[in-house]
């Protein structure tokens, strides 16, 4: 390792192409950034690390333009800059290609290319023309295609859509290229097209930012490596190789608190069986997971592992492959109404997205699934709604302690509250599936939400939490099911280390 | 303190508080009892009761697909339909089963409405749009484009000009449906169910909610609505109209959003569409008696609803600006 690698903090270095420092925003209540860093260098390859959460997404928008930071310096090629808007920072070299395309499937190839210029053109006439077609060819054939200019876009497939858009970014002087999970569409041969043709861009001086949660592509393509944890820089442009996987998951996940011994309670009969289940949309349906009454499984995977969505099918919230059972009773994936009926309460991931009604009332938030119940003749009893969600708020130590407080109004923590209270209160409760049940909570919180779920377990019912949160994973589970690019990697149980549990998350050897 | 305010169970009875139309309500009465000629004379008032029934007991229909986050068009072209049906229907079934039959034809046309919206997912604006053109040119094609009269009968007028213990029977059923909404708003299981499918489907289909069933039902519920509206209708104007009522779903709409019901669902209460209501139906009627163009009615509506909307997101602005200041 020469010595030039081992100086990451020197930002006066002139083969810097992009320096950000004391990056941080802040959106309402949650800090998206505190101080992030991040040195980009002409003609490497630098990959961004971090779990959801920990900013990535706030930082690259910021860097492309689309987000303005609350504090923080940025500096391309040593002069400070600071864009407005996507176009400006497209203009000054950054150009993003996004995961979604960002081209117009229904235009000419020819007419895509010429996006930025016919963009930058002045009047409602003048800016109507297409670029010179020799030049558009030769952007086309440095990243490897040979295809009709005239041809429309949507002839393409996904992963020479992906190199057109790439072609464009040649029509400007790109100084940085943003690349955001760019292969989350793609097949192995497409990405292996693409990665040739980033590797050749930079070998022509352009700094590449890399995002991606696949190790195997990291490995493959980036010659340096960031890595982002609750809005900081914890590893600053490492050379590839410096750190093994593991190292780098323990510094995305962190290190964390020791785990509290939780009280283990007998193994009894199965209670929620899925068979024959897929992770993941293009997982094959071949997963099997039990969960006995009175247990909690922790779920683990990092991001797009498949662990999320292998446990919204568990709760019945997915359709896919396989068929589950609670009890004798059994329900396809995606059934949630016949779920609900037979008792598995289902706690997703994006609070405000799939789980809160913002415009009600805590109250009638938590008693959701319960309103069957509730009703006599189609009439719903106010006095047994009370009675039968107000003890659990009290018990969750909802705060403030309002329960005809419109949900909106209370902070997150508070919200997830309302969403375990509802999982309590479904009517013959037998199982719990809960995804990320303390993400962007505060410690309080947390503590309360972590208890309430033992205290279901210790009454019998079956728990199964996924989590990317490993601290969060090892005060809670009783045993661990680690999932891996789409597959049951492996199953340990609680006393396995915590070394074990993150080798198997990476899916390095060394275990 | 807080433990104290929970249990909820033994809450003293308290009126829940005024919407804030009831104000701009208020304010628009005074100011036309002021200025207005003749606004408020006994006769006029009772004119314009009348007029307000008619369209609060089709806004009570409304007020029920925009909680579920929907929008209903097809209301005024189902209401000639179900003139043109009744009257075509009168000869064979009688005043009563004629007028059965055409508010039948509402609701089905609001059933298939709630399908399409609910099963079918398709945007509420395109299926209600469709069905209204359909409706509009089945009732042109019924009556080949020219309206047809209805023979004269007691029976047959008593919805629109009956009275009973000395109340106009529009009034009386305004007043019921507002008293059947409220009840299955505030106290109804499915008024429940509508509100949380309006505040989020997704949640509301992963808490266990059947929503496909909750959103058809809704539609149908407000085709009810709007099947007595188009009684009432066709009983006062005695005929068969293909043109009955275009403006009927954009005053309806505007009765509900000039009452502050957000376009978005969830949110929405009895007492702020009857304001709205009031609202639309006296600016209608001071149009007339200023004498400016009756188009005016449309322009100065639209004003309204723009007016109101407007204030709708500026108040929630101004509440999420006091929000954050409190941390």
């Amino acid at each position: 390792m020469s010595a030039s690698d081992d100086a990451p903090s020197d930002d006066t270095r002139d083969d810097l192409a992009l320096v950000a420092t004391g990056i941080a925003k802040v959106y309402g209540a949650t800090c998206a950034l505190r101080s992030a860093r991040l040195a980009l260098r002409r003609g490497r390859v630098h990959a961004l690390l971090g779990e959801n959460g920990a900013g990535k997404s706030t930082l690259v928008k910021i860097l492309v333009g689309a987000v303005t930071p609350d504090a923080g310096h940025i500096a391309l090629a040593g002069a400070p800059v600071a864009f407005g808007s996507v176009t400006q920072a497209i203009r000054a070299g950054i150009v993003p290609i996004y995961q979604h395309l960002s081209l117009f499937p229904e235009l000419s190839i020819h007419e895509n290319l010429s996006a930025f210029a016919l963009a930058a053109g002045g009047g409602l006439w003048t800016g109507r023309r297409l670029v010179d077609p020799a030049r558009a060819r030769g952007w086309l054939k440095e990243v490897g295609l040979d295809v009709d200019l005239a041809a429309p876009l949507g002839s393409l497939s996904l992963g020479e859509r992906q190199l057109v858009e790439v072609a464009r970014a040649l029509s400007l002087d790109c100084r940085v290229l943003v690349l955001d999970e760019p292969t989350a569409a793609l097949n192995a041969d497409e990405a292996d097209r693409l990665f040739a043709v980033v590797r050749r861009l930079c070998a022509s001086g352009t700094a590449a930012l890399f995002i991606s949660h696949r190790f195997d592509e990291i490995e493959a393509l980036a010659d340096e490596v960031t890595v982002l944890r609750d809005g900081r820089t914890v590893i600053d442009a490492a050379p590839i190789g410096r750190h093994s996987r593991e190292e780098l998951t323990h510094a995305m996940l962190g290190a964390g608190v020791e785990a509290a011994p939780a009280r283990l309670s007998e193994r009894a009969a199965p209670v929620l069986v899925g068979r024959g289940l897929a992770a993941g949309r293009h997982g094959r349906g071949s997963l099997d997971v039990i969960v006995h009454a009175g247990e909690i499984v922790g779920l683990a995977g990092l991001i797009g592992s498949g662990a999320l969505s292998l446990a919204a099918t568990l709760g019945g919230a997915q359709a896919g492959p396989g068929e589950l059972s609670v009890g004798d009773a059994s329900f396809m994936p995606g059934d949630r109404r016949r779920a609900a009926a037979l008792g598995i309460a289902y706690v997703p991931a994006d609070r405000h997205a799939e789980g809160l009604f913002g415009a009600l009332s805590a109250r009638r938030n938590a008693s959701v699934s319960g309103l069957g119940r509730l009703a006599r003749l189609g009439w719903l009893r106010a006095r047994a709604e009370a009675q039968m969600v107000d003890p659990l708020l009290r018990r969750l130590k909802l705060h403030p302690a309002l329960p005809e407080a419109e949900a909106a109004t209370f902070s997150g923590g508070n919200q997830q509250k309302l969403l375990i209270a509802r999982g309590l209160a479904v009517p013959g409760l037998k199982a719990m599936v809960l995804l990320e049940p303390t993400r962007g909570v505060d410690v309080a919180a947390r503590g309360v939400i972590h208890d309430a779920i033992r205290e279901a377990a210790a009454s019998g019912v079956a728990v199964l939490v996924a989590t990317s949160d490993l601290d969060e994973l090892m005060v809670l589970a009783h045993r661990y099911l680690v999932v891996r690019e789409g597959t049951l990697a492996a199953e340990l149980p609680r006393s396995a280390p915590r070394a074990a549990l993150l080798a198997a998350l990476s899916g390095s050897a060394a275990a | 303190m807080m433990a104290k305010r929970l249990p909820g169970t033994s809450r003293p009875l308290r009126l829940s508080r005024p919407p804030a139309v009831a104000l701009v309500c208020l304010g628009l009465f005074l100011l036309c009892c002021a200025f207005v000629p003749r606004f408020a004379t006994f006769g006029n008032i009772e004119n314009v009761l009348r007029v307000a029934s008619i369209l609060c007991v089709v806004a009570c229909g409304q007020a029920v697909v925009i909680l579920l986050g929907g929008i209903e068009f097809s209301f005024g072209a189902s209401a000639a339909l179900a003139s043109v049906v009744t009257v075509m229907a009168l000869p064979v079934l009688g005043p009563v089963g004629g007028l059965a039959t055409g508010g039948a034809s509402v609701i089905a046309i609001g059933a298939v409405n709630g399908f399409l919206v609910g099963r079918l997912a398709l945007p509420p604006v395109i299926v209600t749009l469709g069905t209204l053109m359909m409706a509009s040119g089945a009732a042109a094609w019924l009556v080949g484009g020219l309206p047809i009269d209805a023979p004269p009968s007691a029976a047959f007028s008593w919805p629109a000009r009956g009275r009973v213990l000395g109340v106009p029977v529009p009034i009386l059923a305004a007043l019921l449906a507002c008293a059947a909404l409220h009840l299955m708003l505030a106290h109804g299981r499915i008024g429940r169910l509508w509100y949380h499918v309006g505040a989020n489907p997704v949640a509301a289909r992963l808490a266990g909610l059947d929503v496909t069933r909750i959103t058809t039902l809704g539609y149908a519920v407000a085709g009810a609505f709007c099947a007595v509206g188009a009684i009432i209708l066709t009983s006062r104007v005695a005929s068969g109209q293909p043109a009955l009522a275009p403006n009927l779903p954009f005053e309806t709409i505007a009765a509900c959003a000039i009452g502050g019901l957000p376009l978005s669902g969830g949110r929405g209460r009895v007492s702020q569409v009857v304001f709205g209501v009031l609202t639309v139906a006296m600016l209608n009627n001071a149009v007339v008696l200023i004498n400016l163009p009756v188009a005016w009615q449309l322009v100065l509506l639209g004003l309204a609803v723009l007016a109101a909307v407007g204030l709708q997101k500026d108040w929630a602005v101004l509440a999420r600006l006091a929000r954050r200041t409190d941390r």
